[in-house]
């Protein structure tokens, strides 16, 4: 088996080999991907000249992402939400003795262990807000610098999975408790697909925002430009959810107890 | 509203899952009127699109609107192909939907919501895989497609699926990473995502002699190879469909290949283009002798189980060399062949995956004596068994036969005789497999001796005790919302069979502007 999988690594990395000759230098700015096959079309010189036209968003990259190619995105936040549901599926055991939970002694109750939660209690209690605070920001400013939904999210995420590590999964749990993240993550993905709905129910086609400037009283330009905020508030909802729910049923075996 | 279509083929499961994962927790009789109705809404806009594909040629949607120039936002595009594939997705999730009425709950009690929910979204990813025109766009919906199939196999009670399952992600990842660097290569070469494009530029400028491209083609092949389980990559497919919830596998075992084999196929026509593969590549002769083994292992395999579920899984392994051989004996009745025989195995898989996990649900059994004399017992669905069985077997009126009938005739005009004999080769090991089965059913299991006399009560025991058999009309048989859809599936098999004619000349016509399948 080892020799087998010596022989496909080879095989592979050859192929691979054998392609990068026929490779357009690094860099090179009339290679295809820049300039099109032989001066054709191309596409990211198109973006790189209408975004600002089209979308009135100076972030290229999320023009791209969450517009020109919205429907990917669309369904990458889907398969963010699918991979939390699956880890659900397959690990949450159902606990009947659920009231028992309460009961349970505390793991770390020694001196020791009293001391080191009074520190990183504290910082935490410091740290968790600011953390907040500059995810939030994060997302809403994601269409004018780097930045979005999906990196808005993991950090609202981990500053959940902060107060669990800090203190236990009960109290992080109180804040954000299971039926409450399983819904979200689909409200998250509901927001975004409501944008692309709404844009057929105006007689578009999908996640065409241009035409919700009826609705918004801007120009449709800008129309995109707003559309693009919302669908990433869709995509933080979705993300923050399944980043706490993996670490819950993950850090636990399903069972939502104590944790780590 | 009708040009919404090709887009609501894939909204409405999805719209449909979302409903299902917020309100099916709080009340589960939510979930089944949901999931069906997504699915009918699918299915008619299927049938719809294709009904406007026939009659005025393909169909085209922008998503986001995004049409002039042609490649800055993502196109969805109907033609002949996908639109007969994007039907029989939705008849087979239809029919799958109303057979787990009752079977989801069984099996996954306390997460049945969470089950439709990721049943729903498996059906987003099949269809979205099929109905895209975008190279990227279809390595999105292959993850979404995947991991709902990982989940699904997953969440069954045997640990045996669980280990199967993350066998399945390690092989299937690979897979999909070998699609993705692919992609990647091309994007480097042509500077294009949109595989209208992409065909463009391979076929029209000096792109096409480029090594990179040539190496794209190879690891996006190797890619899909791997997730049709393709022999010898064929490792993760017997566990994970021969060990995971009924229901699961009654929609995977289907579908999850064959929409691979279209995948391929639309790589092949739509993205680098028949002319391109089969003149400037040419290794026409290297991928049927590969075909050939895949066809004479998967039967071989198939011959050697003596679990029913996992020989089929076997058998799966040998359709699918089929198909690939079909598609690349580069000529048109060969790839109409393989285009029908999509159609074909997937409602036969159908019916014989619905038939199996009923009786295996009843008897408790999953060996082959789970037969014993259930002709007697159960009629109806060993009815809808045999009708399956004979289609695999290639006995007319069945699709199989049809089907086999235009892949034979596409290798006998190419020249390719091993897949020729190969072919005859597995249909007699298929009907060595499946008579072996009627014999049991028909003349086994009688306890006062017959077939096997020196049996004790011991061992016959448990298909009593298994035996969750109430005296109605029809004694043993199944429910009427599992029997529904299998006998639905085998009506089904014979109507395709039947109407091979209309079908295969629809798809011939496709092949028209392709001078290099032969002449018409």
């Amino acid at each position: 088996m080892k020799k087998f999988a010596l022989v496909a690594v080879i095989v592979t990395g050859s192929l691979l080999l054998y392609a990068v000759g026929d490779f357009p230098a690094f860099g090179d700015a009339k290679s295809p991907a820049n300039a099109g096959v032989e001066g054709g079309f191309s596409v990211s010189r198109y973006y790189i000249t209408e975004t600002a036209a089209d979308t009135a968003v100076p972030n290229i990259v999320t023009a791209v992402l969450a517009d020109y190619r919205g429907y990917d995105t669309f369904f990458e936040t889907t398969v963010i939400f699918i991979a939390g549901l699956a880890i659900f599926a397959i690990l949450r055991v159902a606990n009947p003795g659920a009231p028992d939970r309460r009961d349970r002694p505390s793991s770390d109750s020694g001196v020791e262990g009293d001391h080191n939660r009074v520190i990183i209690g504290m910082t935490c209690r410091l740290l968790i807000p600011v953390i907040q605070l500059f995810a939030l920001y994060v997302v809403a400013h994601g269409h004018h610098s780097p930045g979005g939904g999906f990196q808005g999210g993991v950090m609202l995420g981990a500053s959940f999975i902060l107060i669990a590590i800090a203190s236990d999964l009960d109290t992080a749990l109180r804040r954000f408790s299971e039926r409450r993240y399983l819904a979200l993550g689909c409200v998250g993905i509901l927001i975004y697909g409501g944008f692309g709905l709404l844009c057929q129910l105006l007689d578009r086609h999908f996640l065409d925002y241009g035409v919700l400037h009826k609705l918004m009283g801007v120009t449709p330009v800008m129309a995109r430009s707003h559309s693009m905020l919302g669908v990433e508030i869709g995509v933080a909802f979705t993300v923050t959810s399944v980043m706490f729910a993996i670490y819950a049923n993950l850090s636990t075996r399903g069972e939502l107890r104590s944790g780590l | 509203m009708a040009e919404q279509l090709p887009a609501l083929i894939l909204l409405a499961p999805l719209f449909g899952a979302l409903l299902v994962g917020l309100a099916g927790p709080r009340d589960r009789r939510v979930c089944f009127p949901v999931v069906l109705g997504a699915l009918a809404v699918s299915l008619c806009s299927a049938v719809g699109v294709l009904v406007r594909v026939l009659a005025g040629g393909p169909v085209d949607y922008f998503v986001g609107g995004w049409s002039e120039p042609l490649g800055i936002g993502i196109q969805l595009r109907v033609d002949t192909l996908n639109g007969l594939v994007l039907v029989v997705i939705a008849v087979v999730f239809v029919l799958v939907g109303v057979f787990s009425i009752r079977r989801a709950g069984e099996e996954n009690t306390e997460k049945s919501p969470q089950y439709y929910t990721l049943f729903l979204l498996l059906a987003v990813g099949v269809f979205g895989m099929t109905v895209t025109g975008d190279a990227f766009n279809l390595y999105v919906l292959v993850e979404v497609s995947s991991l709902t199939g990982y989940a699904l196999i997953a969440m069954g009670s045997s640990p045996r699926g669980t280990v199967a399952a993350f066998n399945y992600v390690v092989m299937g990842t690979i897979g999909a990473s070998f699609y993705l660097l692919g992609v990647g290569y091309l994007y480097m070469a042509t500077g294009a995502l949109n595989m209208a494009q992409i065909h463009e530029i391979v076929a029209t400028t000096g792109a096409g002699g480029s090594r990179t491209v040539l190496v794209a083609f190879i690891l996006i092949l190797a890619g899909l190879w791997t997730k049709m389980a393709f022999f010898p990559l064929h490792g993760w497919l017997p566990n994970a469909y021969g060990y995971c919830p009924s229901t699961s596998s009654s929609v995977l075992a289907p579908l999850v290949t064959k929409v691979y084999i279209y995948v391929m196929i639309r790589v092949m026509l739509g993205v680098f283009g028949a002319e391109w593969i089969f003149e400037h590549v040419g290794w026409t002769n290297i991928v049927v002798w590969l075909a050939t083994v895949a066809i004479l292992a998967g039967s071989l395999l198939a011959l050697a189980q003596t679990e029913v579920r996992k020989m089929l899984c076997y058998l799966i392994v040998a359709e699918v060399g089929y198909m690939v051989g079909g598609a690349w004996l580069a000529n048109r009745w060969g790839m109409a062949g393989a285009v029908y025989h999509i159609v074909a195995d997937a409602l036969m898989t159908l019916c014989l995956f619905l038939a199996v996990n009923i009786i295996v649900k009843r008897t408790g059994r999953l060996r082959m004596d789970a037969f014993d004399g259930l002709f007697r017992k159960m009629p109806l669905t060993m009815a809808g068994f045999a009708v399956g069985a004979l289609a695999m077997i290639g006995i007319p009126p069945t699709a199989g036969f049809f089907s086999k009938w235009y892949l034979l005739r596409g290798g006998i005009e190419s020249g390719h005789f091993e897949y020729v004999a190969a072919l005859l080769l597995s249909s007699l090991v298929n009907a060595v497999l499946f008579f072996r089965l009627f014999e049991r059913a028909f003349f086994g299991g009688n306890p006062a001796g017959g077939h096997h006399p020196d049996r004790t009560a011991a061992e016959s025991g448990p298909t009593q005790q298994g035996w969750v058999g109430d005296s109605t009309l029809l004694g043993g048989e199944a429910r009427a919302s599992t029997l529904g859809p299998l006998l639905a599936a085998a009506a089904l098999v014979v109507a395709v069979g039947l109407l091979n004619g209309p079908i295969v000349s629809a798809i011939l016509r496709y092949f028209e502007n392709m001078p290099v399948l032969g002449a018409p």
